[in-house]
């Protein structure tokens, strides 16, 4: 009953013992303090809270990341890692803000590129507009972090913890964390499989 | 606690589980399994398996629902599916087609 | 902090090509293309060009930079800066406003059931 009286529409929230799996879409604000696994796209904000886990390849106009993301955001507007935030994949957004306490892992473009770089897949080239750099060719790329991404889908792999509720997550029980896996993996890969990550009932 | 929410133009696909009392006033396919209360608002629309403690029911749902206390189709609603719990309330103005189990123990 | 009153400037009219080395704090101001190690803090001001890789312990880049980063504590990515590049750091901070494309290692720790 309490339920109905919080409801305000235009807004959804994930709770935190609730798990999505599936895909996910909508024309309004998320916040998500639970868990959402597959595939997430709205036109408006995903705000994932501290407690918050997203598993998923996300397709948004503007993302505050305060808890985990595991998977590419592509934002139109922008995407902002907050001194909490967690985040492996890659980011695409003409925006990208990273406050000092993110932790990150993967790729950005904002899709402004100075010439004499070739980064794959911008969409926006604009570089055009900057004619400062070049003159001499691009440094050569970091050949162990090239090296180490394709394949590396140790992140991915979905690590059940014995005790767990089946079909349940807790976000919070998770917050010891591991070594973190030694190279980012290609996240759309694996986050995008829901099968793989599915869930016992 | 009551804090999940699914807006009006929410579209999951999929299966949502948790401990906590869920709201839709969107859509869901696929699977809901919860052990709290679920309410389906008149704008929400449940094309899923329904299993929960309690679910109260304003918009549609088509999918058979099992809960283990209670199922309130209130006026207004469209249910299309098997409903099994111990208490099941029908509301004048419901609308409704499926099997009521209530569980009868028979000798 | 012991070398902190140590600052080398590079200022607007220079042009550095080739390897820079050092172990004090360095600004730059002007252009360097080459290579750059510094065992402490190197700050590329708004007017700083530089297209090098880059080692230092501390880097906060408020101009262009384009090579590969690699610091021991801190990059800061001012509103101002454009970079391209990949950077290797601890910890890494990229304000509103500034142009960044390249990847980002951090160390992350996720949970568990990741």
């Amino acid at each position: 009953m309490a339920a109905k009286d919080l409801v305000t529409s235009g807004n959804t929230v994930i709770g935190p013992s609730i798990l999505i799996n599936g895909k996910l879409t909508g024309d309004e604000d998320l916040t998500v303090r639970g868990r959402v696994e597959g595939e997430l796209s709205l036109t408006k904000t995903l705000i994932v809270e501290p407690s918050g886990v997203v598993k998923a390849n996300v397709t948004v106009k503007n993302a505050v990341v305060s808890g985990v993301v595991v998977g590419n955001i592509q934002a139109t507007e922008s995407v902002e890692l907050t001194q909490e935030g967690r985040m492996v994949g890659d980011i695409r957004a003409p925006r990208v803000i990273i406050i000092d306490g993110a932790s990150f892992r993967g790729r950005v473009d904002m899709g402004e590129l100075p010439p004499g770089r070739s980064l794959p897949e911008r969409t926006t080239p604009r570089a055009q507009l900057r004619p400062t750099v070049r003159s001499l060719p691009a440094p050569p790329p970091r050949p162990a972090a090239a090296a180490a991404r394709p394949g590396n889908t140790g992140a991915t792999v979905p690590a059940r913890k014995p005790g767990g509720m089946p079909g349940i997550v807790r976000a919070e029980t998770a917050r010891p964390a591991p070594p973190a896996p030694p190279a980012p993996p290609v996240v759309a890969a694996g986050a995008k499989k829901k099968v793989v990550l599915k869930k016992k009932k | 606690m009551a804090n999940t929410v699914i807006g009006s133009s929410i579209v999951i696909d999929g299966e949502i589980s948790g401990d906590e009392d869920l709201v839709i006033q969107g859509t869901v396919k696929g699977k809901i399994s919860l052990r709290e209360s679920l309410f389906v608002e008149g704008s929400g629309v449940v094309e899923a398996d329904i299993e929960t403690q309690n679910v109260e029911i304003a918009g549609r749902v088509t999918g058979n629902i099992q809960a283990t206390d209670k199922v309130e189709l209130k006026a207004d609603c469209r249910v299309v599916g098997d409903v099994k719990a111990p208490r099941i309330l029908i509301a004048d103005g419901a609308s409704f087609k499926g099997n009521v189990d209530m569980d009868v123990k028979e000798r | 902090m012991a070398q902190a009153d140590q600052v080398g400037v590079i200022g607007k009219g220079i042009v550095i090509r080739g390897n820079l080395t050092g172990g004090g704090n360095l600004v730059i101001e002007g252009r360097v293309e080459g290579q750059i190690a510094l065992k402490n803090h190197l700050t590329i001001e708004n007017t700083g060009r530089v297209q090098a890789d880059i080692r230092a312990d501390e880097l906060t880049i408020n101009g262009e930079a384009s090579g590969n980063i690699d610091a021991s504590s801190r990059v800061a990515i001012s509103a101002s800066a454009k970079v391209a590049g990949d950077i290797k750091a601890p910890r890494v901070v990229i304000e509103d406003g500034a142009v960044f494309n390249g990847s980002i290692e951090m160390d992350v720790k996720l949970p568990e059931d990741i």
